[in-house]
């Protein structure tokens, strides 16, 4: 019983109501804290797959065991309290300071309760400390730089203390040294009894900091290894359809150059 | 800016307490506000028992009044127990209603579509309740003989109608737009437009009735009596307490659908509930006295740039400073010209924008997105 993965996505499909057939036929296993990464093209079906690993999208086959148990059957608040998510982007709000934003990563855990615990503060305050936001608790959400905020986020996610943490394009907005801020934290993040697992189009920062990558390509699975083993230029080539150089730096990591289309493609 | 900033720092330190965590600091500044509330209602309260154009009494004699008339059970009342018991209590007590049910609506439509911008007017529900108001004033529309063209609340519930009718075609067509918050004002603003154009014309060829339908739709307290009173006052505070029970999934529908949903909450049904909730109170609350402006804009805003956006903290904060500033508003309306009562929606208008356009010149940054 010592093997039971903390994720298993068992023979996946997801149909949308206009027949568009998203992901087909996903099956893979993670175990407890890694850090993942999912890499494909644009319409792939990660955030699909994402979407119905916490259940906001309903699946049309196959099942999603976390710990052995299926989440098909739970309700939101205890799927909620297994999984969190970091989405690509917030739609603005306002009124909420970073403190209060992050204090309802809490909410799954509050049920009946109308204020929060000094339990819950505590957990809060040493977050907002790990992620080097302390400083701006009491600043309003919308206030922050894109950077802050997707570390505001991440923070609240964490708090959540799900098993698995889903983060969609942390990095898409974000320049070279956020980029690396993120994936720092999300590194430092992964924990004993934690996974994260992360949609990103840069491969090169995924290789260097994942310890197993995903590749997808047109609803399909491609590749599940480690990302140094599993990308290669073929691997770019039939999955992006794109000519790269990959290369490995003095560091021993790899790094991904583009170089052109293959074949006749037009855009 | 600093000198502002230290004002309402002091103010916060006053009201937040020695508590160390935030936690502490909110429980704190929410048993303030019970104690605020309250105090800060009663006070205006007693104020509108004594204070009126027909003469000024003490609390004492005030009160006295209102006792005595209260042991004659309401017959063969002096003057001073009249005006006491008969007008100035049924209004004052209409006022608060109102108050506090406007602000929730708004506070409620604001959290939900995630736009400061929306209140009952914008979402088209006062311009629904007005056309339909005036049709039964101007021209004794009974919904085809439905309701007694004598009945007092004829008027009342076709506002009711009226106002849920716009709600309905507000979110009908939203839904049809895609409804994203931009689809929600740009709904309610159209279809307040519609009801709007219809009022135009009604009024137009209304003749004898205009006045009365122009006093309908600036709002006033003036004909209200003790049973229509409790017709609002019931309501309002029913629905104003339900909706605050869901104070928290109100602080959660602030980062969007999604972030919501994952977090173990029906968002589908939530908004829907919190909608439809805030309609029928905004309805409630405009139907006896006719539309009052801003109040359902401001009041939710002006409590969430002084306590902050916690909506256990807002919506009792909206509910004391809603019922007090209405009953403020009521007051002035009675007093600031001798012989002449001014309607309500006007004064709290003219009152409520010079205020809202200084506290967003200061503190309207925790707006942009």
């Amino acid at each position: 019983m010592d093997e039971v993965p903390l994720l298993e996505v068992r023979n996946l499909n997801k149909v949308y109501d206009n027949g568009y057939h998203a992901d087909k036929d996903v099956s893979f296993e993670l175990s407890s804290g890694l850090l993942v990464g999912l890499i494909g093209p644009n319409g792939c079906g990660k955030t699909t797959l994402m979407r119905c690993i916490n259940k906001m999208h309903s699946i049309t086959s196959g099942d999603i065991l976390i710990d052995g148990e299926s989440v098909l059957p739970k309700s939101p608040a205890e799927v909620a309290r297994l999984v969190s998510n970091v989405p690509a982007e917030l739609t603005a709000s306002f009124g909420l300071t970073v403190f209060e934003t992050v204090m309802l990563g809490r909410y799954p855990y509050l049920q009946n309760m109308w204020w929060e615990t000094e339990e819950d503060e505590t957990m809060v305050v040493d977050t907002l400390k790990k992620f080097g936001v302390y400083h701006l608790q009491d600043r309003a959400l919308n206030m922050l730089s894109s950077g802050e905020r997707q570390r505001v986020m991440i923070a609240k996610a964490y708090v959540q203390n799900p098993r698995l943490m889903l983060v969609d394009e942390p990095t898409s907005h974000l320049d070279m040294k956020y980029k690396l801020d993120v994936m720092e934290y999300l590194r430092a993040m992964v924990k004993q009894d934690m996974t994260i697992l992360v949609a990103e189009h840069d491969i090169s920062l995924m290789a260097r900091y994942c310890d197993l990558c995903i590749i997808m390509k047109k609803g399909e699975l491609v590749a599940v290894g480690d990302p140094k083993k599993v990308i290669t230029e073929q691997l770019i080539r039939d999955v992006y359809e794109v000519e790269a150089s990959v290369g490995t730096d003095k560091d021993g990591e790899i790094f991904v150059l583009p170089k052109r289309f293959v074949g006749d493609y037009h855009l | 800016m600093p000198e502002e900033n230290r004002v309402m720092s002091g103010i916060r330190a006053v009201l937040n307490g020695k508590g160390e965590t935030h936690i502490a600091k909110k429980k704190h500044l929410s048993k303030m506000m019970l104690l605020i509330g309250f105090i800060l209602l009663m006070t205006m309260f007693v104020a509108a028992l004594c204070i009126g154009p027909d003469g000024i009494m003490s609390p004492i004699d005030a009160f006295s009044n209102l006792f005595s008339a209260i042991g004659k059970g309401g017959t063969d009342m002096t003057n001073d127990e009249v005006r006491v018991y008969s007008s100035r209590m049924p209004r004052a007590i209409a006022a608060i209603a109102v108050g506090l049910g406007l602000s929730i609506a708004g506070a409620g439509y604001q959290a939900v579509i995630r736009n400061p911008l929306v209140d009952p007017y914008i979402m088209g529900v006062s311009s629904g309740a007005g056309t339909f108001a005036i049709a039964s004033i101007a021209y004794g529309f009974t919904f085809f003989g439905l309701v007694s063209a004598h009945s007092p609340f004829l008027i009342a519930a076709s506002a009711i109608v009226g106002g849920l009718l716009a709600f309905v075609a507000t979110m009908v067509l939203a839904h049809m737009a895609g409804a994203s918050t931009n689809a929600y004002v740009l709904s309610g603003v159209v279809i307040g437009l519609i009801f709007g154009a219809i009022q135009t014309v009604m009024i137009l060829f209304s003749g004898h009735a205009v006045s009365n339908t122009m006093l309908w739709l600036f709002g006033s307290f003036s004909q209200i009596t003790m049973r229509e009173t409790l017709c609002v006052l019931i309501p309002a505070v029913i629905l104003s307490v339900f909706i605050m029970r869901y104070s928290k999934e109100l602080n959660l529908v602030l980062l969007g659908d999604d972030q919501a949903r994952q977090m173990g909450l029906n968002v589908k049904r939530f908004n829907a509930m919190i909608l439809i909730l805030s309609s029928v109170l905004a309805a409630f609350c405009v139907a006896f006295c006719g539309i009052i402006g801003f109040v359902g804009l401001i009041i939710p805003h002006l409590c969430r740039m002084i306590f902050g956006g916690d909506h256990r903290i807002v919506l009792p904060a909206s509910i004391a400073f809603g019922g007090a500033i209405m009953i403020g508003a009521d007051l002035l309306a009675r007093m600031i010209m001798p012989g002449l009562e001014l309607p309500v929606g006007s004064i709290t208008t003219l009152i409520g924008v010079p205020v809202f356009a200084y506290l967003l010149y200061k503190r309207g940054k925790i707006y942009n997105g």
